[in-house]
């Protein structure tokens, strides 16, 4: 009866949403099409040439294999920096929840490009970083921190922290202390009670931080373009220069559908493989 | 009282470690923008830490550049534009996946929630072969269209999270009392949603504004504010980024001052 009451809301509503799904799906099939394009832009015909292209050439397989290294190494470098600040941010009083809330908001919103440049002004020859280490003389010449491996992976933990922090938080937050507290009243050390109550608890927060960060990292393009400074180009800034540099079309879409391919495996994948895990702790 | 006298004596090296490397994070989060802000005040034509006085020559400096003042009007333009398409697409959208129920309504919501799960460069290279393919080549339509199919997710989602804690009979009470279905909604359920609404915005904006990756694929004769910074620092680099992104920077604290205060900051950090 409730069900037929509600029905004053009707499905036309989902009109235009569909219509934006619509949009979306017709584009990712546009390159899908295109991907399949023997030659250039304007030849005919239908072939699997780019792919081929893409996949027998290991200058291009590198970028794919960069993508991987930098942000497996750096999505486990942000859960170790990002569980921390989780950590603090829900045990903290009032006032300091409040404001380590606030500044991470402020990371959180402040524009990728804006913190990506701050950065290059930290870890530059010229940076806060190398000036200071030369003033005290614990170094010579500066230390190569941008256009590299090393600033790029730094660039990507530091700009994709919040990401991290915030589902662990809301976790960790919702976990009753009076577990932590029956843990220890019945005779349980501090680190028996995080590794056996809290951290086993917080899993849930971890596996959802993990995912979004390693996706973040893998696909990000300003990160790599302004830190890496074109000595460390990832897949998304080899697309893009293959599509508006070079201008072949075909080509960047079929790396396009590789990354996509990639993506939707690693998030199908990865999903199912917490839950699985997320399941054996809790049994 | 007595639970938190409980919680101290337990706190050992584990929790001051947690507190140290937690606070240092903090910190080298932090320093980064901090330094932007002391350059944008620096005299010096080097970006140099420490500054050596103050002066507002690079924020004068932003002047002399006429395509950031021009990128940031269409930026802002474009960010309330898709803002407003998208919260009445996603306001729609989340009142009938949340009131009805129907097969295939989970297929529905993950489809419109998909374009948070296609890498931006991907979406925006399609988006870039889908509007040739139509001869669409000034930037506004298909930049339009991308914005609102990018920012969509957030405020679906914020308004699919709202919706489903506030309960419809409110509306049917409303209704019983004599006010169409119209007015039941605007006089019940619009008022009880209204910090989402504000959330819903800000995400939404927020990820328009910012958005560089995919929107680069569309740019023909309007650029957006953070494409021109982009190409500003690979091109010249002088301190006058610095003073734009020192900006930025105010803009978005006080933007979250003001959330944290009318909205509240739940909303982002779950």
């Amino acid at each position: 009866m409730a069900q037929k009451r509600t029905t004053a809301v009707s499905m036309g509503l989902l009109v235009p949403g569909m219509l934006c799904v619509l949009v979306f799906g017709g584009s990712l099939a546009s390159i899908a099409l295109l991907s399949l394009r023997p030659g250039r832009l304007t030849d005919s015909g239908i072939g699997l040439n780019q792919y081929i292209r893409f996949f027998s050439d290991p200058h291009y397989l590198l970028y794919v294999w960069r993508s991987f290294k930098v942000s497996l190494y750096g999505t486990l470098l942000t859960l170790c920096f990002g569980y921390p600040v989780a950590y603090l941010m829900a045990r903290a009083g009032l006032h300091t929840r409040v404001l380590l809330t606030v500044l991470l908001v402020v990371q959180f919103f402040t524009s990728y490009i804006v913190r990506a440049y701050a950065l290059m002004l930290v870890l530059g020859n010229n940076g806060l970083i190398n000036r200071a280490l030369l003033k005290v003389g614990l170094i010579h010449s500066p230390l190569p921190l941008i256009y590299n491996e090393a600033g790029v992976a730094i660039g990507l933990v530091m700009v994709s922290l919040p990401f991290m922090v915030f589902p662990i938080y809301s976790v960790l937050n919702g976990i009753a202390r009076r577990l932590e507290e029956a843990a220890e009243s019945l005779g349980a050390g501090e680190w028996q009670v995080f590794w056996n109550v809290t951290f086993p608890l917080s899993l849930p927060g971890v596996a959802a931080g993990v995912i979004i960060v390693f996706l973040f990292q893998l696909t990000s393009f300003i990160v790599p373009g302004l830190l890496g400074g074109g000595y460390y180009d990832m897949v998304a800034n080899f697309i893009y220069d293959q599509a508006l540099g070079v201008m072949n079309v075909p080509f960047a879409s079929a790396v396009s559908m590789v990354m996509l391919a990639i993506t939707l495996v690693l998030v199908v994948g990865l999903n199912k493989l917490f839950q699985r895990g997320l399941k054996d702790v809790s049994s | 009282m007595f639970q938190a006298k409980r919680g101290i004596p337990s706190r050992g090296y584990l929790h001051k470690a947690f507190w140290t490397v937690g606070l240092l994070v903090i910190v080298a989060m932090m320093v980064p923008l901090v330094v932007v802000l002391i350059i944008s005040f620096n005299p010096g034509n080097e970006l140099v830490f420490p500054p050596k006085g103050i002066s507002l020559r690079w924020y004068q400096n932003i002047f002399k550049h006429p395509v950031f003042i021009s990128s940031f009007q269409f930026t802002m333009a474009l960010g309330v534009a898709s803002t407003l398409v998208s919260l009445v697409i996603g306001l729609s959208g989340a009142l009938v996946l949340t009131r009805r129920k129907f097969k295939g309504a989970e297929v529905i919501s993950s489809l419109l929630m998909s374009p948070l799960v296609v890498p931006q460069v991907v979406i925006g290279m399609s988006f870039l072969s889908l509007f040739s393919m139509m001869h669409v080549y000034q930037s506004l339509p298909s930049l339009f269209a991308l914005h609102i199919v990018l920012t969509l997710p957030y405020t679906l989602r914020v308004f699919i999270a709202n919706l489903s804690r506030c309960p419809v009979s409110c509306e049917e009470v409303a209704m019983v009392l004599g006010a169409g279905k119209y007015r039941a909604f605007a006089e019940t359920t619009l008022p009880m949603i209204k910090p989402g609404i504000a959330a819903a915005s800000i995400f939404s904006f927020v990820t328009s504004f910012d958005n560089i990756t995919a929107s680069q694929f569309l740019i023909w004769d309007r650029t957006t504010l953070p494409i021109e910074i982009y190409a500003y620092i690979t091109k010249e680099n002088d301190p006058t980024v610095a003073a734009v992104s020192g900006i930025l920077i105010l803009l978005t604290t006080g933007l979250v001052l003001a959330m944290e205060r009318w909205v509240g900051l739940e909303t982002v950090t779950g």
